[in-house]
């Protein structure tokens, strides 16, 4: 078993999509090249995730993100792996709403962000999860991630509501604040933790 | 923007101000379609043109290929575009009238005054909190709406959108009443007012405005907010309305406030906003084409089109095999790269439409910035090809470093371009073609240099600033704006004089004209218009006529001497006009 972005396919016509089968190499259980997707309503801070993970950088000026934008970052595991995120950070609007299966086709994770002052982007959330369910890859690693954790005195979805919906669908779930720093790390760690391991190499 | 402070600040700045007693004003801004249909007594004058401006407000719609006026007796509604309020607002338009009186009487230059005063202009949407009941609203000098064929809003400068849905459906009245009667509604003037409309399907476009540009200017204007739109969702967004016509189309324009107001804005900065034709970045000819082969070489494994560009001026750009950019779509498209910020961050790739180029289908686009002005922008058909360009930019960014390209281009940047205090004394000799315009610019300090300028500052005879541009390169070239053009208000007063100078020579029906030599308070302004290029050129009011007529000879010859360097050559299959430029120079005196 592997994951379609760090173990390519080449056989695989079905994938397609924005995927680098060029570059792959040997599949390598030591240093993992995982595709990453993140999907949200637009100002839940997609993009303020990512370049927290990536530069360490928040910049409180919304830029609203256009099309989709890359972004890689490797981190190192304690068990002396590494994996290598290549993200894309999609952009919220619905005009690009029709576009997404061009950015999570083939992705080996997806990062659902909601905003935990906004119960409508809870559940735009949801929307997500089901449209990965029907159109992503089987065995997709599911990230459900409340943002802006630290607005907790305008908060409008509990974090149980969070946790309830991660569970019943199998997602890991987590709160973070990209202004903060807090638990933009840990979410990336967990997923890593999370991701499928080829297990035989087949070369 | 308060009140007080625009008004005194035009009225500083434009000392000619409207003549008409404030009671004609009165009178004259104010008329609405509905009211005068309403009242029954339009008359429809088809011989009468122009002469109803004083009598009261004037309608103009045009009728197959005619323009046809008609005079409509005054409302009482205020502002000459607050038609849904009509009468019920007559109890207070005394106080409104005497707002708009104030911003009636300059010439168009106070919607930006205070954001300039701060130096840069701020993008995005401002006044969000206004509609058309708040005076402030009223006052602004020029807007711009986009709304669909419903009346439902999509798109207003000012204000919120959704606040401004009574004001929208009263425009999609006023359209659909005209439209009714089997014609089509372009303008209408009402006062200082004029209301521009634009049709594109189920899209409606409107811009009222009280700036006095001409009326092909505002057109073209609202040409380019459309095509802005369908660079951003192609044109297939009119399936929507067919499906339903109430369709909301503001979400699907989510975040998109900058990329119009930053159009809107260069409509006051950017001559390609009214030449059609793209401007490069001044650079040695083999700086260019070490760009050019890099370019090149991507084109040609499977990118539509790539583009280097810095700012909104072009370093180098290649299209495969016939495909060719025109250049409207090259300033919708580094418009929208410039003002989403997000293209700054990191690498992206995104659906655009080429509006010119097809637009019913999205191409995608691949922009990375090399450094904060340069950018590149590969185009492809391919929704997957995001490794490949990715692959090619690290190519090109190689290519450049190592041919010191973009040191070049921040030097360039750094330097400027043509000025006209450099405006060399004699044509220089043909060996000398491929100097540098740096180069050049050192004969500026020989004792050589033209001092024929007695009358006023800037350049030679009085030259204040001109425009060339070469019309089967699409390409532009103006010179930087110097002393005295040293304002935001002066720079723009100046291209809307060139605007006006552009649409005059180019009138369906009188033209096309060869030459026009204009003087007024501000400038003396002189066009040329031949097969192959246009001159617009600004000097000292006070200028004289003979030394201008040569100094825009010199102009002719000058870029003429250094189009290496300030046009990409050999990017349109027509760029063999270089003999064609040099047979017309020298000829203007013969015109005028």
């Amino acid at each position: 078993m592997g994951c379609a972005a760090s173990v390519p396919d080449k056989s695989s016509g079905r994938s397609g999509g924005l995927n680098n089968l060029e570059n792959g190499g040997p599949p390598d259980a030591k240093n993992l090249r995982v595709k990453l997707v993140l999907l949200g309503d637009s100002g839940v801070g997609k993009s303020c995730i990512v370049l927290r993970f990536v530069r360490g950088q928040f910049d409180p000026t919304s830029k609203v993100t256009v099309g989709a934008s890359f972004l890689s970052q490797t981190i190192a595991l304690q068990d002396s792996t590494t994996v290598k995120f290549e993200i894309w950070d999609t952009a919220g609007q619905e005009r690009y709403a029709a576009l997404a299966p061009l950015y999570y086709r083939g992705a080996a994770v997806a990062v659902i962000v909601y905003d935990i002052t906004s119960p409508e982007s809870f559940t735009k959330a949801q929307y997500w999860v089901k449209e990965l369910q029907k159109h992503g890859s089987p065995d997709i690693v599911m990230a459900l991630v409340g943002n802006k954790a630290d607005l907790q005195d305008s908060r409008e979805v509990p974090a149980q509501d969070g946790i309830d919906y991660a569970e019943k669908n199998g997602m890991f779930f987590i709160e973070t604040s990209a202004k903060t720093a807090d638990n933009i790390n840990q979410l990336f760690q967990e997923i890593a933790k999370r991701l499928p391991r080829p297990s035989v190499p087949d070369s | 923007m308060s009140t007080s402070s625009s008004s005194s600040i035009s009225s500083d700045d434009e000392p000619n101000s409207n003549p008409n007693p404030i009671d004609d004003e009165l009178s004259l801004a104010s008329v609405t379609l509905n009211e005068s249909n309403g009242n029954g007594s339009v008359n429809v004058n088809e011989n009468e043109n122009e002469n109803n401006r004083q009598d009261g407000g004037e309608i103009t719609w045009g009728r197959k290929n005619s323009e046809v006026e008609v005079e409509a007796p005054s409302s009482p509604s205020s502002s000459g575009y607050a038609g849904e309020r009509g009468s019920s607002e007559t109890t207070n338009s005394r106080i409104e009238d005497d707002e708009i009186q104030q911003v009636n009487n300059d010439d168009g230059f106070v919607d930006e005054v205070n954001h300039s005063r701060a130096s840069s202009w701020v993008p995005g949407k401002r006044h969000v909190d206004e509609d058309d009941a708040s005076i402030s609203w009223r006052k602004r000098k020029k807007h711009f709406f986009i709304l669909s064929n419903s009346g439902k809003p999509i798109y207003s400068r000012y204000g919120d959108e959704h606040k401004l849905a009574g004001f929208s459906a009263t425009l999609q009245a006023i359209i659909s009443f005209v439209e009714n009667e089997g014609d089509h509604v372009k303008l209408v003037r009402a006062g200082n007012h004029q209301v521009v409309f634009l049709v594109k399907g189920p899209i409606y476009l409107v811009c009222i405005s009280c700036t006095e540009e001409p009326y092909e200017s505002l057109k073209g204007q609202l040409e380019l907010i459309y095509g802005q739109m369908i660079l951003i969702l192609t044109k297939s967004l009119n399936r929507c309305f067919e499906k339903n016509p109430k369709f909301d189309m503001t979400p699907l324009l989510g975040g998109t406030d900058v990329v119009f107001s930053s159009l809107i804005h260069s409509f006051s900065w950017n001559p390609a906003t009214f030449l059609h034709a793209y401007t490069c970045l001044p650079l040695a000819y083999a700086t260019r084409q070490a760009a050019g082969a890099i370019l090149q070489d991507v084109a040609e494994s499977g990118v539509l089109f790539a583009l280097l560009m810095c700012k909104n001026k072009v370093i180098s750009l290649v299209g495969a095999q016939k495909a060719s950019l025109h250049p409207d779509d090259m300033l919708l498209l580094s418009n929208f790269v410039m003002s989403s910020e997000s293209f700054r961050t990191s690498e992206c790739f995104s659906p655009i439409c080429l509006p010119r180029y097809n637009p019913m289908a999205f191409l995608y686009a691949y922009v990375h910035y090399f450094d904060d002005d340069t950018y590149l922008m590969l185009l492809t058909t391919s929704s997957d090809a995001f490794y490949h360009l990715k692959d090619c930019r690290i190519r090109i960014e190689m290519v450049l470093l190592k041919s010191n390209v973009l040191s070049e281009v921040q030097r360039s940047l750094l330097e400027g371009g043509m000025r006209v205090e450099d405006l060399p004394l004699d044509p220089l000799p043909r060996s000398s073609i491929s100097h540098r315009m740096s180069q050049q610019r050192l004969l500026t300090d020989s004792p050589e240099r033209f001092r024929e300028s007695s009358v006023g500052i800037g350049g030679p005879a009085g030259l204040w600033n001109f425009i060339y541009r070469s019309i089967y390169m699409d390409q532009y070239v103006s010179s930087e704006f110097s002393s005295p053009i040293n304002s935001h208000q002066q720079q723009k007063r100046l291209y809307r004089a060139y605007q006006k100078l552009y649409s005059s020579m180019h009138e369906k029906g009188i033209g096309p004209h060869r030459t026009q030599f204009r003087r007024d308070e501000n400038y003396v302004l002189l066009c040329w218009v031949t097969p192959d290029f246009e001159l617009y050129a600004a000097f000292d009011p006070l200028a004289d006529k003979a030394l201008a007529i040569k100094t825009c000879n010199r102009v002719c010859q000058w870029v003429k001497d250094v189009e290496n360097e300030i046009f990409l050559q050999g990017a349109s299959p027509f760029s063999c006009a270089t003999d064609k430029t040099e047979f017309a120079v020298l000829m203007l005196e013969s015109y005028l």
